[in-house]
């Protein structure tokens, strides 16, 4: 299948922290995704996807994007002056959310959150959600998912200041979590964002949660 | 993007449809030899000559559709997860089924079987019309042990083997059509009435 190319206008970065920005974009007309999809730039030989965080009905497409340091491509809409326009081919991806009895369990680092607020915007409700992130500082787009979420837990993988030591949020891997504090039973795990925290939680499922399903986004 | 994501390593994989599962799944064991047989029909394309734009540009459709079944057989049917996959439209088996006339017409009749081989194109093709039956022979068993299916994945899979039946067809038909173009007679076979000389 060849994706259509479409052309957007950036309208405005936003940081989310220190190193995490959020960029938006007009919608093209015709262009529609799935809660979960990505689109994906092209600048010289490189392609970089990034996955959508605003919801299929929205009239603006956002981003949350990792400024890399030294990184080719990711610092790019965060030096670039809002008006610009942009092409990218889309959407693609098959990591979407599928309604079940089970129950859903979401888990990102960093801005492999990004699908998981997209769900929410398209009403997606009472899942618990696993954020492995450094610090509080971090936790974007905390307030709508605690409203979304029956549980909302962000991991703290640094050891924290002491000032920041009481922020509520369990201290330790996402993995740890699931391998400590998640009860056993039949889950629906969503997994999104680095290819290490995937490839180290897999293990964990197979064998404390061997009857759930498993849906994987690999940022690597 | 990383071509290895370590996901795999304790032998497990995941099906499109969520389930975790040994990687010797019947599943992906069928939907691997889908894969072995679209990697020989790209190197076949390697051997045809270049002029021969309309039966690459078949070839290519016909890789793009082994990658469709390949996503429906990475799903667990009646899963609910096969309604976002399209199903496989019964025209991809006309379209191999006109093809197969017009090189038939073409070539000379058959009155034996003939030997595997000739030119490299020619033997590629023989080697993916095998493949094509392993992976047909293993989807029926796939298909049998599962049973009973739902009425949309019984028709569903029906139309699969039809189409991989009839590829396997293609294949023969083009590995005499490639000889052909290539000026190479097939070899009929004859049985062999004593042991060959070795000497
Ligand atoms: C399916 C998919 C969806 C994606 N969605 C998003 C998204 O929504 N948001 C987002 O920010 N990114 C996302 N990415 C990652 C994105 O496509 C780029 O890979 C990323 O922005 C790095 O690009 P770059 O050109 O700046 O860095 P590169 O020049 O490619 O990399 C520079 C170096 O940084 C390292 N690196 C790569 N990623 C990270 C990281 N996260 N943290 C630290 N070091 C890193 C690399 O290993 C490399 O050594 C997604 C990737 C995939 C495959």
């Amino acid at each position: 299948m060849i994706h259509k190319e479409y052309k957007t206008e950036l309208t405005g970065v936003r940081y989310l922290s220190a190193a995490t920005y959020e960029a938006s974009f007009t919608r093209p007309k015709n262009f529609s995704f799935l809660p979960g999809q990505r689109i994906r730039f092209s600048a010289k030989t490189i392609q970089r996807d990034y996955t959508i965080v605003s919801g299929p009905q929205d009239d603006r497409i956002t981003l949350c994007i990792h400024h890399i340091k030294d990184g080719k491509f990711s610092g790019i809409f965060a030096s670039t002056t809002p008006g610009t326009q942009f092409m990218f081919t889309g959407p693609h991806g098959y990591f979407r959310y599928f309604p079940s009895d089970d129950q859903a369990v979401f888990i990102a680092t960093g801005t492999g959150i990004a699908p998981f607020v997209s769900f929410v915007h398209d009403h997606v409700r009472g899942f618990i959600l696993l954020h492995g992130i450094t610090g509080p500082s971090e936790q974007y787009y905390k307030e709508q998912l605690i409203s979304a979420a029956s549980l909302y837990i962000p991991c703290f993988s640094s050891r924290l200041p002491d000032r920041q030591n009481t922020s509520a949020g369990f201290h330790g891997r996402v993995t740890r979590y699931l391998e400590k504090n998640l009860p056993s039973g039949k889950y629906h795990f969503y997994l999104c964002g680095s290819a290490g925290m995937i490839a180290d939680s897999l293990p964990i499922i197979d064998e404390r949660f061997p009857e759930s399903k498993v849906f994987i986004e690999s940022y690597a | 993007m990383k071509v290895y994501t370590k996901t795999g390593d304790r032998g497990k994989t995941s099906l499109f449809s969520g389930e975790r599962v040994l990687k010797c799944h019947d599943r992906v064991e069928t939907y691997g030899e889908i894969d072995e047989l679209n990697s020989f029909i790209g190197m076949l394309l390697t051997f045809l000559p270049k002029e021969e734009k309309q039966i690459v540009s078949e070839i290519q459709n016909i890789q793009r559709v082994l990658f469709q079944i390949g996503s429906w057989l990475a799903v667990t049917p009646d899963s609910g997860y096969a309604a976002q996959l399209s199903p496989l439209d019964p025209a991809f088996i006309e379209n191999l089924e006109q093809s197969i006339d017009q090189m038939d017409q073409a070539l000379p009749e058959l009155h034996s079987f003939i030997l595997p081989g000739g030119g490299q194109a020619a033997a590629t093709a023989h080697v993916a019309r095998t493949i094509c039956r392993r992976a047909e022979r293993h989807l029926i068993r796939l298909v049998q042990n599962e049973k009973p299916l739902g009425k949309k994945t019984e028709e569903r899979m029906a139309i699969t083997q039809i189409y991989l039946n009839r590829l396997s067809d293609y294949f023969f038909i083009l590995a005499r059509y490639c000889n052909m173009l290539m000026d190479i007679a097939d070899i009929e076979y004859l049985p062999q009435k004593k042991p060959a000389d070795t000497a």
